[in-house]
């Protein structure tokens, strides 16, 4: 199994994070898992993406044309790293309104930035909400709720309730998405 | 044992399975992770040791050396471009070597994504005669630093690590050593005039023979112990690939995905290699390639009109590697003719740029828009430095640029140079006990006409927040007595929220500045969003929005202050995204002449 993904942001969403939870994940089924974080210049509010290749893999990088999933926080973000996807089958799973453009790649969306603005969900849990779409709408994404639940455990047992129900939450949405 | 680590956490605990006794470090990205680990996992497995941040490379090299000499194992931590500052140390260290072991961690940034230079450590290694480990992955780093300190340990010389930022900042499960058996190395100064303290021409030149030797010793050493066990399981036939570090997995995965045929030698000790032995294998090739990043650090230690490279123009020279790259190098030798699979369409429109910026709400932004209202830009000149405050560039309020500690010695060019502007130059904390103290010391002895503004936040940010030493020292270390100390006249302000009062005190610095026949140092006490102990008091979660009635689009907001929240909606009006704003207040009140900056009303 090979499965390579992109995660696309701003700084302070907290793609990191993700990195970090999809390599426990990965290490708890004992999967080969690579993963890179690009800290970039600022702390804050600058362009930030990571990369995730999990099975047999030697270097960390994505080259363009090859990630299976791209899990862009914020719309114009996603579109930056949209070649990063495959020609065929790669899926893109962002969060963005009715503005985002039709693209030829499968596109799942969902505006998370509406949902905390209604306090449906707190916005420094964006990265875990995105991640929970994923696991209901990529069906070839290598890791299950189970296995995410675990690594979330893993990372920080305290947030891990909250995280958790995000998650939860996320899942619950997709159905009428 | 498995265990899911970071490079430079793979590193640190190398460190302590290796029994390092004392780590000194300046940091810079990607490094600056490597020391805090080390220091964690010291206490984690309480062994006491050594981990402490220095003022500058050339003191943590310095510090890490002489234990070495007296006998510790230790390790220095920089990122490329300070090893150019502890550089001068190293290359005598390089002739006098030690009886410990000392691992110098040079952390190498190819594709410039957060330094000004993309030199390649492995040359300067080579530069300095010292060996070279070139890790392509955090399990690799993780091995590499115990044999790199046996190995120094055993020829009695520094030996480098040279991590790439995809190495020190990749997660990877690694195997790692069950126990740790840490023993502190017994620290026991033998004096030996003749070997420390090595005088030229006679004892340094004796020390030269020396190190030519060691390096055609460690180049047998490199073949018997890293290369030969690889080349039994070379084929050979139409094309050999030599790969160093990261090379190699861009290499592995680009010909198995493609079906390309070629033998792949890697390099885990890019220098001192054994030139003969490594030609003779040719023998069995066509067509050799070096795959390495950045610089031709194998290339040049060969020659055969079969080798590609670099110097062939074969290979790419700048930029970090990639699969698409490797395919282009195949192309270029004419041993295939492929399309790239590794290249995809961009997205077509453009997209709004996203450069890097101050945080939401940091006080650098403030400072950098009050020196611009009080010292025109058509009458000045703004020398800076590197730091988080040099993304103030996105408001125009830098000139120049160059490398850490400049601002200081270059203000003092530009006012002997162009006595028409008042010069201006900007400095953090951080850098200016790492290299701004000499130039200040000059400027006043010299009596050089400008004003200097230290900007205080206490930490070390555009690293990661490392505690400066007058932050970790209170009371000890005072910024205004070394500026004192100096001979400067200094004034001090603490920074607020307030656009107005930090205009008003840039007005008093001017005041002041006519009388002055030398520099004029200002030292802006601020604190940094991110820092959890002290931004919160700081903070007065006072967020901001917009009133679109009064915004005239007048682009002063985007321009000269350039708070991330801040930009245009469909209707040409500011809009503030609450998901950035961090309530810090500035804005508010000072910024906008409409006053269109409101507070907003939490629903
Ligand atoms: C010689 C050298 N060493 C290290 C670095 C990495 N580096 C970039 S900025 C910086 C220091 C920033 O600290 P400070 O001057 O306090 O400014 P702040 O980021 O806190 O605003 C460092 C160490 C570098 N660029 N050059
Ligand atoms: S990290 Fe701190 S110093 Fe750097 S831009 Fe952000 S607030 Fe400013
Ligand atoms: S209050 Fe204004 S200056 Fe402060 S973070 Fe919000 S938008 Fe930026």
């Amino acid at each position: 199994m090979k499965y390579q993904v992109v995660i696309a942001g701003i700084g302070g969403q907290g793609a990191v994070f993700l990195v970090k939870v999809l390599s426990i994940a990965a290490g708890l089924k004992d999967q080969k898992c690579l993963g890179t974080e690009n800290h970039g210049m600022s702390q804050r509010g600058g362009s930030v993406s990571c990369y995730v290749k999990v099975g047999d893999f030697y270097s960390p990088a994505i080259d363009e044309g090859q990630a299976d999933l791209l899990i862009a926080l914020e719309g114009n973000e996603g579109l930056r790293n949209i070649q990063y996807l495959k020609k065929d089958g790669g899926t893109i799973i962002v969060n963005a309104d009715e503005k985002f453009p039709n693209i030829e790649y499968k596109t799942v969306k969902i505006d998370a930035f509406e949902k905390a603005t209604n306090g449906e969900i707190p916005i420094q849990a964006l990265n875990v909400y995105m991640l929970g779409v994923t696991l209901a709408k990529d069906p070839n994404f290598p890791f299950n709720l189970g296995d995410i639940e675990e690594a979330i455990k893993v990372m920080n047992a305290k947030m891990a309730d909250k995280n958790i129900a995000v998650l939860h939450k996320a899942i619950e949405d997709s159905r009428s998405v | 044992m498995k265990q899911i680590l970071m490079g430079n956490e793979a590193i640190a605990l190398g460190l302590v399975h290796a029994n390092v006794d004392m780590v000194s470090g300046y940091p810079g990205t990607p490094s600056s992770e490597i020391l805090g680990n080390f220091e964690k996992f010291s206490k984690k497995f309480d062994c006491e040791t050594y981990a402490q941040w220095a003022t500058n490379e050339k003191v943590g090299f310095e510090v890490a050396y002489a234990g070495a000499i007296a006998g510790k194992r230790t390790c220095t931590t920089l990122k490329q471009v300070g090893l150019n500052v502890a550089s001068d140390a190293l290359m005598s260290a390089s002739y006098i070597g030690h009886l410990g072991a000392m691992l110098l961690v040079s952390a190498d940034d190819p594709g410039f994504h957060s330094s000004q230079t993309e030199q390649d450590s492995r040359s300067f290694a080579k530069f300095a005669k010292i060996p070279v480990f070139d890790p392509a992955t955090p399990q690799e780093a993780y091995d590499m630093v115990k044999i790199a300190l046996d190995l120094s340990q055993k020829f009695e010389t520094p030996v480098m690590l040279r991590p790439v930022m995809r190495v020190s900042h990749a997660r990877e499960i690694c195997e790692v050593d069950d126990e740790v058996n840490f023993q502190p190395n017994k620290g026991e100064f033998k004096r030996d005039m003749g070997r420390w303290a090595a005088v030229p021409p006679k004892g340094r030149f004796a020390q030269g023979l020396e190190q030519l030797r060691r390096v055609d010793t460690i180049a047998q050493y490199n073949w018997e112990n890293f290369i030969e066990p690889r080349v039994k399981e070379l084929k050979g036939g139409q094309t050999l690939c030599l790969t160093s570090g990261t090379g190699d997995g861009y290499v592995k995965e680009a010909t198995e995905e493609l079906g390309l045929e070629a033998d792949i030698l890697k390099l885990d000790m890019p220098y001192p290699l054994p030139k003969e032995k490594l030609e003779k294998l040719f023998d069995d090739y066509k067509t050799v390639i070096v795959f390495e990043e950045t610089y031709p650090c194998i290339e040049e230690q060969l020659s055969s009109p079969k080798l590609h490279g670099k110097l062939t123009n074969d290979v790419h020279k700048i930029d970090e590697f990639s699969k698409d790259k490797v395919i282009q190098a195949f192309n270029n030798v004419g041993l295939t003719d492929k399309q790239s699979p590794y290249q995809n369409k961009k997205f077509e429109d453009e997209l709004p740029v996203r450069p890097p910026n101050l945080c939401p709400g940091c006080p650098h932004r403030d400072v950098y828009y009050s020196i611009m209202k009080v010292f025109k830009k058509k009458k000045s000149i703004y020398s800076s430095d590197i730091g988080c405050y040099t993304l103030a560039l996105n408001q125009g309020a830098i000139d120049t640029v160059l490398c850490m500690g400049a601002s200081v010695a270059m203000a003092s060019g530009f006012s002997i140079a162009d006595k028409s502007k008042t010069v201006i130059a900007s400095i953090g904390d951080s850098t200016f006990t790492h290299s701004g103290v000499a130039p200040l010391i000059n400027a006043v002895y010299q009596k050089h006409r400008f004003i200097l503004v230290i900007m205080d936040n206490s930490v070390t940010a555009m690293t990661g927040r490392q505690k400066t030493p007058e932050r970790a020292n209170p009371g000890v270390i005072n910024l205004k007595h070394i500026v004192e100390g100096c001979g400067a006249v200094c004034m001090e302000h603490i920074y607020t929220p307030d656009i107005d009062e930090s205009v008003a005190f840039m007005k008093e610095v001017k005041k002041k500045f006519e009388d002055m026949d030398g520099p004029l140092v200002v030292i802006m006490r601020e604190f940094c969003v991110l820092d959890k102990e002290r931004a919160p008091a700081m903070l007065p979660g006072i967020y901001a929005e917009v009133d679109p009635d009064k915004c005239v689009a007048c682009d002063i907001c985007t321009t000269q202050y350039k708070c991330p929240p801040m930009h245009y909606n469909e209707d040409h009006k500011i809009e503030i995204d609450p998901f950035l704003c961090i309530g810090c207040d500035a804005c508010i009140d000072d910024l906008c002449p409409t006053d269109a900056f409101i507070e907003r009303k939490l629903k």
